[in-house]
């Protein structure tokens, strides 16, 4: 049944979908409405037929629930207009990087405090058990091995920041608002959008996009080897380029096995969780700003 | 004023909304004494802002032509321009269509 990925009520067919869409954008110029169709299917008005189409086919899950993700997620951020802090990820300057430990901080102690709702709310062990482990492995480090907040930290220390001076900044209002985002969602929705629209933001560093048509990878892979970087820059790039591919691979797995009649409010979901992601992903970038001015002149965008 | 959103003309309904160039909805603000026109109220407060920061920046009475690329994902970079003078900026909106970033470009 289709559901309005803006407002979510819910309709009987696409064109009713695509009439409610008509008359809320061009009759109320609504922002949250016109906002979601310039985001997601064109800036271009169209007739309501046509975007009656244009909507069954964006939320078409011929190939299954976690391939939609997948693709929608290549789309947003790895598409023909890749997201500015990835393509700064290829190349990645002092400013950069500590951007990215600054407010990945703040990310990864909202990460397991969300994935803590989805351990408190499921009623499947396997989910139960997959929470936890990522859990571990984020936030305390497993089998001898350092977590991926501690590697984090030790990056941000490597690249000449002092650990409390990292501590002690507060995240950015972007950063913020983006993990209000997440944290409205722990709070509102179920264990199993929740899960959606968390683990499918791990696609970020899943090395395997560019089998599926993502413009480039989350960074250069050749800086695992070079000498230009620390080695606590490489350790933490390494954790993420391993684990990522398989931890949002399972977790989708399990999502579509349990979505069923859920599938559409699952995918409208994690849609909000892109938007507040993109959000954030921008805010690591604009840090970058503050510690490296002259950064801003090569990663804004003029055409 | 002349307005061109990552390539094209815009501030018409039939070219498209004067901050974000989507043809969709129908909403009109009048900024610099023009009658724009924006897909929503949302892109019309985030255009005055950013036209009213330019111009408490420069000291600008006018701004003759605006030039802005990107999106609500990239940021916007723009060009302002008033007679013979330019002036490049980066701007980001917050969640209440007022401005979170503004930093001047060189």
């Amino acid at each position: 049944m289709p559901i309005c990925p803006s407002c979510e009520m819910e309709f009987n067919t696409w064109d009713d979908l695509a009439e409610h869409f008509n008359f809320m954008a061009n009759v109320k110029s609504n922002p949250s409405h016109v906002m979601w169709l310039n985001r997601n299917i064109s800036t271009r008005r169209m007739e309501v037929h046509e975007l009656a189409d244009k909507l069954e086919e964006f939320f078409s899950t011929s190939e299954g629930l976690a391939i939609w993700i997948r693709s929608k997620f290549i789309e947003k951020f790895y598409g023909n207009t890749p997201h500015p802090f990835i393509v700064a990820m290829q190349n990645p300057t002092r400013g950069v990087l500590l951007g990215y430990v600054i407010e990945h901080q703040h990310f990864l102690k909202n990460w397991v405090k969300v994935l803590s709702s989805i351990v408190f709310k499921t009623d499947r062990d396997d989910v139960l058990q997959y929470e936890l482990d990522n859990i571990s492995v984020e936030f305390i480090g497993r089998n001898g091995r350092l977590s991926h907040y501690e590697l984090l930290l030790r990056m941000g220390e490597a690249v000449g920041m002092p650990r409390e001076k990292i501590l002690s900044t507060p995240p950015l209002p972007s950063t913020q608002s983006a993990i209000r985002s997440w944290r409205n969602i722990a709070e509102k929705r179920t264990w199993l959008e929740t899960m959606a629209a968390m683990h499918s933001l791990e696609l970020v560093a899943d090395r395997s996009l560019v089998k599926y048509g993502a413009r480039l990878p989350y960074f250069n892979p050749e800086i695992l080897s070079s000498d230009q970087y620390p080695q606590a820059v490489k350790d933490f790039l390494r954790e993420g380029y391993e684990a990522d591919i398989s931890h949002a691979g399972t977790a989708l797995k399990m999502v579509e096995r349990y979505a069923k009649e859920m599938t559409e409010k699952v995918q409208i979901i994690v849609l909000k969780s892109f938007d507040a992601f993109s959000k954030y992903l921008l805010a690591r970038l604009e840090r970058g700003f503050e510690i490296e001015p002259s950064l801003i002149g090569r990663v804004v965008i003029y055409t | 004023m002349k307005i061109i959103v990552n390539g094209k003309e815009a501030g018409t309904k039939e070219k498209g909304c004067a901050l974000c160039g989507a043809t969709w909805g129908e909403y009109y603000d009048v900024i610099d004494g023009e009658n724009l026109f924006f897909c929503c109220d949302y892109c019309a407060l985030e255009f005055k802002n950013m036209v009213n920061e330019v111009k408490n920046r420069t000291r600008w009475s006018k701004i003759y032509e605006l030039v802005i690329n990107g999106n609500y994902y990239t940021g916007r970079t723009c060009i302002a321009k008033s007679e013979d003078k330019e002036y490049k900026f980066y701007v980001k909106f917050n969640d209440e269509a007022g401005i979170e970033t503004f930093k001047e470009l060189t």
